[in-house]
């Protein structure tokens, strides 16, 4: 394996450059017990020249003559500086990190020294994230970050994820953060338009991240501008270090499963829902003729009780092996990688395969210039079913497809094209699912070239050039035999054998290309001016020229006729072209920054940001907005009166006002607009597509934080804390239109609302001792909403399931109340008004109010460590509450006899049936009881739930062993994920993560994850 | 710090000549749309626009297949089947709601088409005859939309003139938030349009797209819903007698229910709807929910079927099946289906317009009405109405009920006869006599209005 590597890598060994050495340094590392160090990093100062001690601690450098100082530095270990002089061996002892003393962190634009901080910043390690049983990077940063919600609303493999970071901050325009890759601003979210989830971070490798940086406040991420309003993501990748080329091989396998599922919802079984159907019949006032007859073609004593839930669920397998090589010279380090994963879906046909690949280079061209690139390719093959409400989705004909209809026949094979899937009902979805594909293939690639030139010894320029690229090939194939794509001839029976299909138009394929390229231009110049002599009172500037342009194209082409066979799936062998279309959506933006540090001794850090942004999505009235932040922090401990503390070693106080923006919306909304393609008789129609706003701008956010940053003996006890509050004003808000007008909305600068809270991180070790540590992490965040103007003097607005109204939280449902059923007739009633004196049984006059909300009030993550010798035990858990999820469909299995074809869940059993039954399900009747499934509180569930979100026990084999077979290291680990999970309301019929928007919507289920996982270094 | 100034200095000089050469950097064109001023500009412009507008009459909340299911579905020609898609469920029930989806949006697609009526309309391009046809053909559609908007949300012209009738906009304007017009209002611009609309046409084109007689036509059936008898039967016979349009035959009744496609032969057909192979409302139009190929859900009531003679050609249209294990008549009349050319919905027949000469002649020349309506019987090898007085007036309204069954037609004949809905034992037991003044015989102003529109909040409908 090491062969193929150092094949692979003789690419690169004609720019490593092995300059003449003019003397040699030996010397041993110890930690502070005298044990020895490997991987220590030995450095020149200065240079990028450096080595990594051995297993047994030593290392030996060659120097040049102009060597005067060694950085002896190791992750988690306090970096010392030893001045060379004429010494021939050093010997170090590296004492436990003072964390958060010497600690850099990636900022914007930059690194700084975590002391110096003046911003609200989070980091998550790459270890945090490596080798997760996760499709994307943004899932793995569940329950790491106070005050970073991340939620899935899909459990599919590649499926997109919401992450927000203090709250909502917006109505209409988007509230996802800014991510950043090493340093360029990326594409990210969900590209595709076919599949019901993708997410263009999955061709992304967690493994090959080495931090990621998170940007809360104004001090930190307002440099970013008019798009920094929902925080930033910053994510670094791994580089090469200069010494031996290390090798790492990591790899993982387990097996999904269905994370949580509620007996108390389950689909009924064949004798419930026939024995339920007929009470239905009856209450209905259906003949007992019509009532046997329908009946009985429902399947009635047909002999057939089938699991749909169980025949659309599987376990599916999970595996990544990933593989990478990094080292270098003092002039050139690289780092190449490569890595699989595969993850299939706990659906049917639902999985995902990444295959990719890194490369970054980084090359000490002269004395002042380095040159950097760096390279890094995923492709992404995913199959991912329908979700919500097609007939289609596996998920919803588990609850949808009657128990009495078999998805076999009884010699074993599918059962399609019989009276038991009418062409009005649903397909049966395992043949459908079978003989069907729906597929995505993702490539990214995503890369840099970089140039820093040291024009003086405080002045630097640094350009970027940046890119990613993003294609996505889509295929939506349906069979001509059987489901969607089918199409019969006039007087054909509707079932088989003897269909008669439409040969021109019978099976459809839709072959979808979707391409963005984005790129960044990022010029930058840095100058440090000391002013005093010993260097440590200085300001820090910098300034910055940034464009950014974003292409997407997009070819849409549908055929439709297949020849009657499997075998052909491509629109190329259609006969009749349906659709065929080609478009393009570009945005752009230009902008100019600075960042101005001031440092007296630090203890009193100053900062300041100044950005203006020019924008292509906004008129040309309104195209530029200025952005600004100021941000203060005092190192108390570095006051005398702390500095011998024993008690306190770190105390800092922070705080940051500021203001950015958020231009989340589409790129050409500013325009009034005629859209094209509304067509008669095959010729072009055209109409009014868009209301366009000659005003439109930026969306303001003011951010203001205060925090404190605390650490007790020896950093024993580490406690961050953060109050903030965030005003947004001038939304960009989709503000609503008398539909009239012909238009239901129109986008305005208007209304505005505020995000308050706190957060806590709390970092403990309760044990230390040689063989046994015990770390704690906790962190919890809250987070209040409220709406604080509104167009037209405040009025409401409503929206659907949502009311946005002054004083509340803008995810605040707006729903009728329901009261239960009435036990004198069983008829469902709502409460007439908000003050729950009246009920009534008339659905449209029963007032709506507010009824919860569906932000998550407070989450957060609690982790224990333990380790002792070489095992280590994780436990972490997620937590999330406060909010109120609004299930879509549960009308249809719950609603009291509306949908009477579909299955039920079993919940149902508990309606009403006689006179004096006290229940809050209505009687059923075929058809529906009183417009009893119409959304109202009902449907609500209360989402608080906590889970096990990774338990990991391992074992690292010492070193002296793992060198005897050859290796640097090896860790063994069983791993679960998502083990277990704690929901409160046992009404609740699916997993409560439901994204940030709390609406469960069919979707294919959060997977459980058991897991093995083997990490070697050589 | 001299030097830090002089790189500063060519740094700014840099970045100013990046951003100064590319001026347009920040301008990105919509690639797939125009701005109202140009793409409202010429004749052919307004051509585009026209035929927008009419695509949007295809809206399936609209003639494309709420507005003519309703009108079957909520009366007593069409039933659901136990068996079946979960489509207009609250219809067959009875049970709809203020939030209903199909409400609103028959609603909001109204109003987008009048919308683009308005545009077409109030276009500033020099009259030309081209012109002057296609703002003609706008009058006309936007004539159509407020004919059924003021059929489904408010009370009958022949109930009161002057209770409300629906919000009128005849411009592009997001700041009206229109509260609800007069019924009588609302006709008076209804009858200003088609009266435009006729004198501004020159062209008849082909069965999907409006033309001067077809306008007459809609004017005569307008009429005869306000009960203007006179003006009715003024209007049919000047298209009976000036249209040109021929009468189909019992011989050809079959075939002309298969064609699918726009006649230019002017047979039968004033005016419908076009859905094509491919500007069509795919698996959802109007043809799926009836025909047995597609959804299938909408079932010939048995009373209907029953009315219809051995010998009627009309009874050929509704063949005997079982469907959700019951027999069930399906319904034949729009036999292509997604997948081929679609047919069409029918708005206004030259069939109609003989009924409408019939019973707009009623009371004082029952000969007449007897000639018009067995002009139509005739053709039908149905057997020939003889009666007098109100049961001749009632086998007319029957005739209507075979003739333009699942046409959209059959509940707004019973509302402005203020006759109650008696539905067979096809129709749920809770739901099989809807009288005249029970409040759901009026659709609710949907919720989405009411949220948005203060000016309108107060003026629901009574009873929802």
């Amino acid at each position: 394996m090491r062969k193929i590597i150092l094949t692979m890598l003789v690419a690169f060994a004609f720019v490593l450059n092995a300059a003449a050495q003019d003397r040699t340094i030996t010397g041993r590392i110890l930690d502070e017990k005298g044990a020895p160090l490997p991987g220590v990093s030995i450095l020149v100062k200065g240079t990028t020249l450096g080595v990594n001690t051995t297993n047994d601690g030593t290392y030996s450098i060659k120097v040049p003559a102009s060597a005067k100082t060694l950085i002896i530095s190791s992750v988690g270990l306090q970096t010392t500086e030893i001045s060379i002089g004429n010494k021939a061996n050093i010997n170090a002892t590296l004492s436990s990190e003072n964390k958060g003393l010497q600690e850099v962190v990636v900022v914007a634009y930059g690194t700084q020294k975590k002391t110096t901080l003046t911003g609200a910043v989070s980091t998550i390690k790459g270890g945090d994230i490596e080798n997760k049983p996760f499709s994307s990077v943004d899932k793995a940063l569940q329950g790491g970050i106070a005050g970073l919600q991340s939620s899935a609303s899909s459990g599919a493999p590649g499926a997109a994820q919401d992450v927000r970071i203090r709250g909502v901050s917006s109505i209409s325009a988007s509230n996802s953060p800014l991510y950043v890759l090493d340093g360029a601003i990326m594409n990210t979210g969900d590209a595709s338009r076919l599949q019901t989830t993708a997410n263009l971070l999955s061709t992304l490798n967690p493994n090959d991240i080495e931090s990621i940086t998170v940007l809360k406040d104004a001090a930190s991420a307002a440099v970013y501008g008019s798009r920094a309003a929902n925080g930033v993501i910053l994510i670094t990748t791994k580089k090469g270090k200069a010494g031996k080329t290390k090798f790492r091989f990591d790899t993982e396998i387990g097996y999904n499963n269905v994370a949580y599922t509620s007996e108390r919802n389950r689909p009924l079984n064949a004798t419930e829902y026939i024995n339920l159907t007929r009470e239905g019949l009856v209450n209905f006032g259906a003949s007992p003729a019509t009532t046997t007859a329908t009946l009985k073609a429902l399947g009635d004593s047909n002999g057939v009780n089938f699991n749909w839930r169980d025949a659309v669920l599987r376990q599916g397998n999970q595996q990544q092996y990933n593989l990478s090589a990094s080292g270098g010279n003092e002039k050139t380090t690289f780092y190449v990688s490569g890595g699989y994963f595969k993850q299939e879906g706990t659906t049917i046909t639902s999985d995902l395969k990444r295959t990719n690949g890194a490369v970054r280079v980084t090359n000490q061209a002269t004395d002042r210039l380095s040159l950097s690139v760096n390279l890094d390719g995923g492709f992404v093959k995913q199959n991912t079913p329908q979700a919500g409400g097609a007939f289609g989705n596996p998920i919803l004909s588990s609850y949808f497809i009657l128990p009495t209809r078999s998805a076999y026949k009884p010699d074993g094979s599918l059962n399609y094209l019989t009276a038991d899937f009418p062409t009005s009902g649903i397909y049966n979805t395992l043949a459908t699912t079978s003989l069907d594909k729906r597929q995505l293939g993702q490539l990214s690639l995503r890369g840099s070239l970089s140039a820093e030139y040291k024009i003086l010894k405080n002045l630097n320029f640094k350009s970027t050039y940046a890119g990613d690229f993003n294609t996505l090939e889509e295929v939506q194939y349906n069979n001509p035999f059987y489901g969607d794509g089918v199409t019969t001839l006039p007087g054909s029976p509707t079932f088989g054998p003897n269909i008669l299909y439409n040969p021109a138009t019978t099976g459809r394929v839709f072959n979808y290309y979707t391409r963005y390229y984005n790129y960044t231009f990022t010029n930058t110049l840095n100058y440090k001016q000391n002013i005093n002599k010993a260097g440590d009172i200085y300001a820090n500037l910098k300034v910055g020229y940034e464009s950014q342009t974003s292409k997407g194209y997009f070819n849409t082409l549908q055929g439709t006729g297949f020849p009657l066979t499997l075998g052909l799936q491509q629109a190329a062998s259609t006969a009749t072209p349906r659709t065929a279309s080609a478009t393009i959506s570009d945005y752009s933006f230009l902008s100019q920054f600075a960042l101005l540090d001031l440092n007296y001794k630090d203890k009193y850090i100053l900062s300041g940001s100044f950005r203006r942004d020019g924008s292509s999505r906004f008129s040309a009235n309104n195209r530029y907005g200025n952005f600004y932040s100021i941000g203060a922090s005092w190192n108390v401990d570095r006051e005398e009166f702390l500095a011998n503390s024993r008690v306190i070693n770190q105390l800092k106080l922070r705080g940051s006002y500021g203001k950015s923006g958020n231009a989340g919306i589409g790129n050409y909304d500013a325009y009034p607009l005629y859209g094209f393609g509304a067509n008669y008789n095959s010729t072009p129609g055209s109409f009014p597509s868009n209301v366009g706003n000659n005003e439109l701008t930026w969306e303001e956010n003011r951010p203001l934080d205060l925090g404190l940053d605390l650490g007790f003996f020896k950093n024993r006890i580490n406690i961050s804390a953060d109050v903030y509050k965030r005003k947004s004003s001038k939304l960009l808000l989709a503000a609503p239109l008398s539909p009239t007008s012909g238009f239901l909305s129109v986008t305005k600068n208007i209304g505005a609302l505020e995000n308050k809270g706190l957060e806590i991180t709390v970092n403990l070790v309760p044990v230390t001792t040689k063989n046994f540590t015990w770390d704690v992490s906790f962190n919890y965040a809250t987070n209040q909403n409220k709406v604080t103007a509104l167009p037209n003097d405040n009025k409401d607005i409503i929206s659907g399931l949502y009311i946005y109204r002054v004083g509340y939280d803008v995810q605040s449902y707006y729903l009728r109340t329901y009261a239960g059923a009435d036990p004198a007739n069983g008829d469902p009633l709502w409460y007439t008004d908000s003050t729950k004196t009246k009920t009534q049984n008339v659905y449209s006059s029963a007032q709506r109010i507010i009824n919860h909300s569906a932000a998550a009030k407070y989450f957060g993550g609690l982790t224990n460590t333990f380790k002792y010798k070489g095992f280590s035990l994780e436990v972490q858990f997620y937590y999330s509450g406060g909010n109120y999820s609004f299930d879509n469909f549960n009308s249809f299995y719950l609603g009291a006899g509306a949908n009477p074809t579909f299955n039920k869940s079993s919940r149902i059993l508990d309606r009403w049936q006689k006179p004096g039954d006290v229940t809050d399900i209505p009687k059923y009747i075929y058809n529906g009881n009183k417009s009893f499934q119409s959304s109202s509180s009902f449907y609500l569930n209360n989402a608080n739930y906590i889970r096990l979100r990774n338990l990991q026990i391992g074992y690292s084999l010492p070193s002296e062993m793992a060198s005897k077979i050859k290796l640097s290291s090896a860790f063994f680990y069983v791993r679960g994920t998502n083990l277990f999970t704690y929901v409160k309301d046992k009404n609740q019929p699916f997993d409560p993560e439901q994204g940030s928007s709390s609406f469960s919507n069919l979707t294919e289920f959060i997977p459980k994850t058991i897991s093995v996982g083997l990490n070697l270094g050589f | 710090m001299k030097q830090l100034i002089k790189y500063s200095f060519l740094f700014m000089v840099g970045v100013t000549a990046l951003s100064s050469c590319k001026k347009d950097y920040l301008v990105k064109v919509p690639p797939t749309a125009l701005t109202p001023e140009i793409a409202l500009a010429s004749e052919s412009d307004l051509s585009t626009a026209l035929l927008g507008a009419y695509s949007g009459l295809r809206n399936i909340e609209h003639e494309g297949r709420t507005l003519p299911v309703f009108g079957d579905l909520l009366a007593d020609n069409a039933y659901q089947s136990a068996s079946n898609s979960n489509r207009y469920t609250n219809f067959s029930t009875y049970l709809y709601t203020v939030a209903d989806g199909n409400v609103a949006g028959f609603w909001n697609a109204t109003y987008s088409t009048i919308l683009r009526c308005n545009n077409v309309i109030n276009a500033s391009a020099t009259a030309t005859p081209n012109v002057n046809q296609y703002k003609g053909e706008a009058f006309a559609i936007r004539a159509l939309c407020y004919f059924n908007l003021v059929r489904y949300f408010a009370k009958p012209y022949t109930e009161n003139p002057a209770s409300l009738g629906v919000p009128i906009v005849t411009k592009f304007d997001i700041a009206l938030f229109p509260a609800r017009s007069k019924v009588s209002e609302v006709y008076t611009l209804i009858n200003a349009d088609l009266t435009q609309a006729f004198s501004l046409m020159t062209i008849f084109k082909n069965s999907t797209q409006f033309s001067k007689y077809a306008a007459r036509g809609l004017q005569a059936k307008v009429y005869l819903t306000i009960g203007d008898n006179v003006n009715a039967k003024a209007a049919a016979l000047d298209v009976i007698n000036n249209g040109g349009f021929t009468a189909v035959t019992a011989a050809n009744h079959a075939s002309y229910w298969t064609n699918a496609l726009p006649r230019t032969d002017k047979v039968e057909t004033l005016f419908e709807v076009s859905s094509d192979a491919t500007s069509n409302n795919g698996f959802d139009g109007l043809a799926n929910i009836y025909s047995q190929s597609g959804y299938g859900d909408m079932i010939c009531a048995d009373d209907l079927y029953a009315s219809y003679i051995a010998a009627d050609v009309r009874k050929a249209l509704y063949t005997p099946g079982v469907r959700g294990g019951v027999p069930a008549f399906f319904v034949n009349k729009f036999p292509n289906t997604f997948g081929t050319e679609i047919s069409d919905t029918k708005v206004v027949r030259l069939s109609d317009i003989y009924l409408i000469a019939a019973e707009a002649s009623l009371p004082s020349n029952e000969p007449d009405a007897l000639l018009y309506s067995n002009f139509v019987t005739s053709r039908r090898s149905a057997a020939p109405i003889a009666s007098t007085g109100t049961a001749l007036f009632d086998e007319i309204i029957t005739e209507r009920r075979k003739e333009l069954a699942f046409e959209g037609d059959r509940y707004l004949d019973l509302n402005r006869l203020k006759r109650p809905v008696l539905r067979s034992t096809n129709y749920p037991a809770a739901a099989r006599t809807i009288n005249y003044n029970d409040y759901r015989r009026i659709l609710p102003i949907p919720q989405a209005e009411l949220d948005a529109n203060s000016n309108i909040r107060t003026q629901q409908n009574p009873g929802w």
